[in-house]
């Protein structure tokens, strides 16, 4: 046989394979498929490895977590861009609470009160959630009755520690020396720490190349703490909120809009002085922070190195330093509740913004699609599954499974989740929230790279906002 | 002066020029006359190719579609009437026998979806208040454009904005075509390695920006980067390149001069292999000094490249945005108007408000290529 004859009868019986292939396959219309946006990192990736592994739908479709895995620093820009597009590419996503007003006041995220209130048990996983993640995660407008999202992963703030250089015993005799008080060492220690404390452990432990540190030289520059104050997004806006709220002050209120405004409540005295808190502690922090791209990779980075003591970060990013591969200092890690600021009476407030994300479920899609997306997400919210993501590295807000005693084994930060779920508060969720960002953003990152003072910003931050919440009818 | 060997040049080059209209000639008469057109078409003939009359009827039902029905259907009414006006465009030159511009057509076509139907749709949107994430719109006429230009809040962000892309044109197209120039003269000799240099010269240009912005993000990096650790260790100091907006501009600068000098390399350095060896030759003979020589027989021949190298990365450098984000996030004063736009337009989801900053943009760039044009052409008739 010649080769052209041999090459047509080959290319013959595969196209005819494939005919057949196409013809004897049946047209399942029971096949469904999810497709999802989400941010690449573990808890997702989780997700998705525990779907592909165990869910089995209860209506007995098969169903396919087709899942679009997007970077983190594109994740906004990919998701906004998609959906305003109309490309309607996917029929669930996860998304940041800040986002739930655009989106909703947008037509792209499907109220879901009608599936949650057919299903009793749906309902009663619902009412399990912490109310700080429900009301943030789920409700527009903020703490209403209508639901859209549910946990994805929930996320708090908490503090990283370095336990070889922190119980050192002459890190720990020097510390004491100074500042007649102990330098904290446990994670119970940790949880105790204010921001007198933390302060004094950034000035305590600023290290040049060759100064002793931990018994032995430095073999690079070191420093104490470490925390978010990044341009980019709302690496700094998280911390700051922090700040404010534990000093009393506030953000504007879109609970009480329309009456409540940002001039007078966004640059009050206290305040102020919470800003000017945050910014006094800069300077102990590693000489990124000069720059304005200290932002909570970057913070995390410094910290997986070896070269701070102590770093406020997300758990979510938590993974990767107990990780011998990214990290340098896997196995000396010791986790705490996040510095708090000691009121009058002795007992330590501790406000923080909120972390995580929820998923939600969009407008465009089928009923059949709906169904399958509701059954899933009841599936990922029980307990059992619950619990299984919480101890692969995810966590959870359902009170049932955070409550219970083997919770805290899972992972070394979890002794720090529970305690920290009641001072959560979250940051707006009103469709210009990009917009209140970044000027936000903009003017946090002038004064945390010395351009202005924390007066001026604030003032700049209420006035901008003053206005584009009166231009957009939030405000009278 | 090289003079007997410029006017031996333009002899020859008159008589090429004489042969080649003598052959043109002959090759027109050689040819058959072409078909007779057929007559267009009255205005109010229902033809194919009545052109004129199907624009009118087009811009009648548009305007009836746009005001009657919904914005969707409105949208595929008018692009089906285009459509209609198009083919009656190509009915009517295949009529003619109009073939050239029947060849040119899928082009034209192409470049009316692809480019001028988005100008002419951002245009539109800039006189109406529209955000991408929401379903509404309002016509609001200029009302954009004198926020952008008045408001105390957006105008003096827009004019600083602005301020800082000026300061990074004048930057980086200056050291761009400076480095790029150098090394042009570098590489027009030949020297051992030269083929493997100049790959290697060329690869900045190739990488991804972002691959660029990766690798300066670390190059810069006060505890891990290399420029920290260096100037570190000679000053005994603590160096961020980054932490005032001196550094900010320099660091990206020289990361942008870095990418893109090669580009100017190319450019001039084709100017520079072009000049035939017989002139240098003729100088030499003449004993011309060499900054005479370069100025007289060089620089002629790249001034033009040269111009369209500063032309092309001029109107590139206002478009600076990708490695502002990518080094400083805009910080530092470092936010220039295109990143600005692109956070108004994409992120903030203020379409119109976009639209209406980039079409201020774009009129400021025209002035300034037309100002260079016009400078270009006025040297060029000098010369």
């Amino acid at each position: 046989m010649k080769w052209q004859t041999k090459l047509a009868a080959t290319a013959s019986a595969a196209a005819l394979a494939m005919t057949m292939g196409v013809a004897i396959t049946p047209a399942s219309a029971a096949d469904v498929v999810l497709k999802m946006a989400v941010p690449d990192w573990p808890p997702t990736r989780i997700m998705k490895k525990f779907f592909d592994e165990q869910y089995k739908a209860p209506s007995g479709n098969k169903v396919i977590l087709d899942v679009d895995f997007i970077p983190w620093p594109d994740f906004y820009t990919r998701v906004n861009a998609s959906l305003t597009s109309g490309e309607k590419k996917y029929n669930m996503s996860v998304a940041d609470s800040q986002w739930l007003g655009a989106f909703v006041e947008g037509g792209y995220f499907r109220k879901v009160n009608d599936y949650i209130d057919a299903d009793p048990g749906l309902k009663a996983t619902m009412a399990e959630i912490h109310p700080a993640f429900y009301d943030a995660y789920s409700t527009y407008p903020y703490k209403s009755k209508n639901i859209y999202g549910f946990p994805q992963f929930p996320d708090v703030l908490v503090t990283y520690g370095r336990k070889d250089i922190l119980c050192n015993d002459d890190e720990q005799k020097n510390f004491k020396a100074k500042y007649n008080t102990k330098l904290p060492c446990t994670g119970e220690e940790m949880d105790n720490i204010d921001w007198t404390l933390f302060q004094q452990i950034g000035e305590f432990f600023q290290r040049k190349k060759g100064d002793m540190l931990a018994g032995k030289p430095a073999d690079d520059d070191f420093y104490g703490i470490a925390y978010q104050a990044g341009k980019g997004y709302d690496f700094a806006s998280m911390q700051i909120n922090g700040f404010i709220w534990q000093a009393g002050g506030d953000i504007w209120d879109e609970t009480k809009a329309p009456n409540s405004h940002a001039e007078g409540v966004v640059n009050s005295p206290a305040a102020v002085g919470a800003l000017d808190h945050y910014l006094s502690l800069l300077k102990y922090m590693p000489p990124v922070v000069k720059t304005g791209t200290m932002d909570i990779f970057k913070s995390d980075e410094l910290f997986r190195e070896g070269k701070v003591a102590m770093n406020i970060d997300w758990i979510g990013l938590g993974e990767a330093s107990l990780d011998p591969k990214t990290s340098k200092v896997s196995d000396k890690l010791v986790f705490g509740m996040t510095p708090g600021t000691r009121g009058a009476d002795g007992k330590m407030i501790r406000w923080n913004n909120l972390g995580g994300q929820p998923f939600v479920l969009m407008t465009w899609n089928t009923d059949l699609q709906n169904k399958e997306g509701m059954d899933f997400v009841k599936w990922w919210l029980s307990p059992a599954i619950q619990n299984e993501f919480a101890a692969g590295g995810g966590q959870s807000a359902v009170k049932s499974v955070y409550t219970d005693a083997k919770y805290n084994s899972y992972r070394p930060w979890n002794r720090a989740w529970a305690a920290s779920l009641d001072w959560q508060k979250d940051v707006w969720h009103v469709p210009p929230f990009f917009d209140l960002l970044t000027q936000q953003q903009d003017q946090f990152d002038l004064a945390i790279t010395g351009k202005q003072d924390a007066k001026t910003t604030l003032n700049n931050v209420a006035k901008y906002q003053e206005n584009l919440l009166k231009e957009q009818g939030l405000i009278k | 002066m090289c003079r007997s060997a410029c006017v031996g040049l333009r002899a020859k080059g008159n008589n090429a020029t004489a042969d080649f209209l003598g052959m043109l000639h002959m090759t027109t008469t050689a040819l058959p006359p072409p078909p007779t057109a057929p007559d267009a078409p009255a205005f109010l003939t229902p033809a194919l190719d009545n052109w004129r009359g199907a624009i009118a009827a087009a811009l009648v039902l548009s305007v009836i579609a746009i005001a009657a029905l919904p914005a969707a259907a409105a949208f595929w009414t008018v692009g089906a009437l285009v459509a209609l006006v198009a083919a009656t465009f190509v009915v009517n030159a295949f009529r003619r026998h109009y073939y050239g511009g029947l060849l040119v057509a899928p082009a034209i076509a192409m470049l009316f979806v692809m480019n001028i139907f988005p100008l002419l749709w951002s245009l539109g949107l800039s006189f109406f208040a529209y955000q991408s994430n929401r379903q509404t719109m309002k016509f609001v006429g200029l009302h954009n454009y004198i926020q952008a230009l008045t408001s105390d809040i957006k105008a003096p962000e827009n004019w600083a904005n602005l301020q800082t892309t000026a300061v990074f044109v004048v930057c980086t197209v200056a050291a761009q075509m400076l480095v790029g120039f150098l090394l042009a003269l570098l590489f027009a000799k030949q020297f051992p390695l030269r083929r493997y240099l100049l790959i290697l010269v060329l690869t900045p240009m190739m990488l991804s920006v972002v691959a660029v912005g990766v690798f300066y993000t670390y190059y810069y990096d006060p505890t891990f980067g290399l420029v920290s650790q260096v100037v570190n260790r000679m000053c005994g100091c603590q160096y961020v390149l980054m932490s005032n907006r001196a550094g900010a501009i320099g660091g990206i600068v020289f990361a942008d001069a870095w990418m893109w000098s090669p580009f100017v390399m190319l450019l001039v350095l084709a100017g520079l292999v072009s000049v035939p060896k017989y002139l240098y030759e003729a100088a030499s003979i003449d004993r011309v000094s060499s900054w005479r020589s370069f100025w007289t027989i060089t620089f002629p021949y790249i001034r033009g490249l040269l111009m369209l190298a500063l032309l092309f990365r001029t109107i590139e450098a206002f478009k600076l945005a990708d490695l502002v984000i990518l080094l400083t996030k805009g910080g530092n004063g470092t936010m220039t108007i295109s990143y600005h736009v692109l956070r108004i337009a994409q992120e903030q989801n203020k379409t119109s408000e976009g639209a209406a900053l980039s079409y201020l943009l774009l009129f400021v760039v025209i002035v300034l290529t037309n100002l260079y044009l016009y400078v270009a052409n006025r040297r060029s008739q000098e010369a």
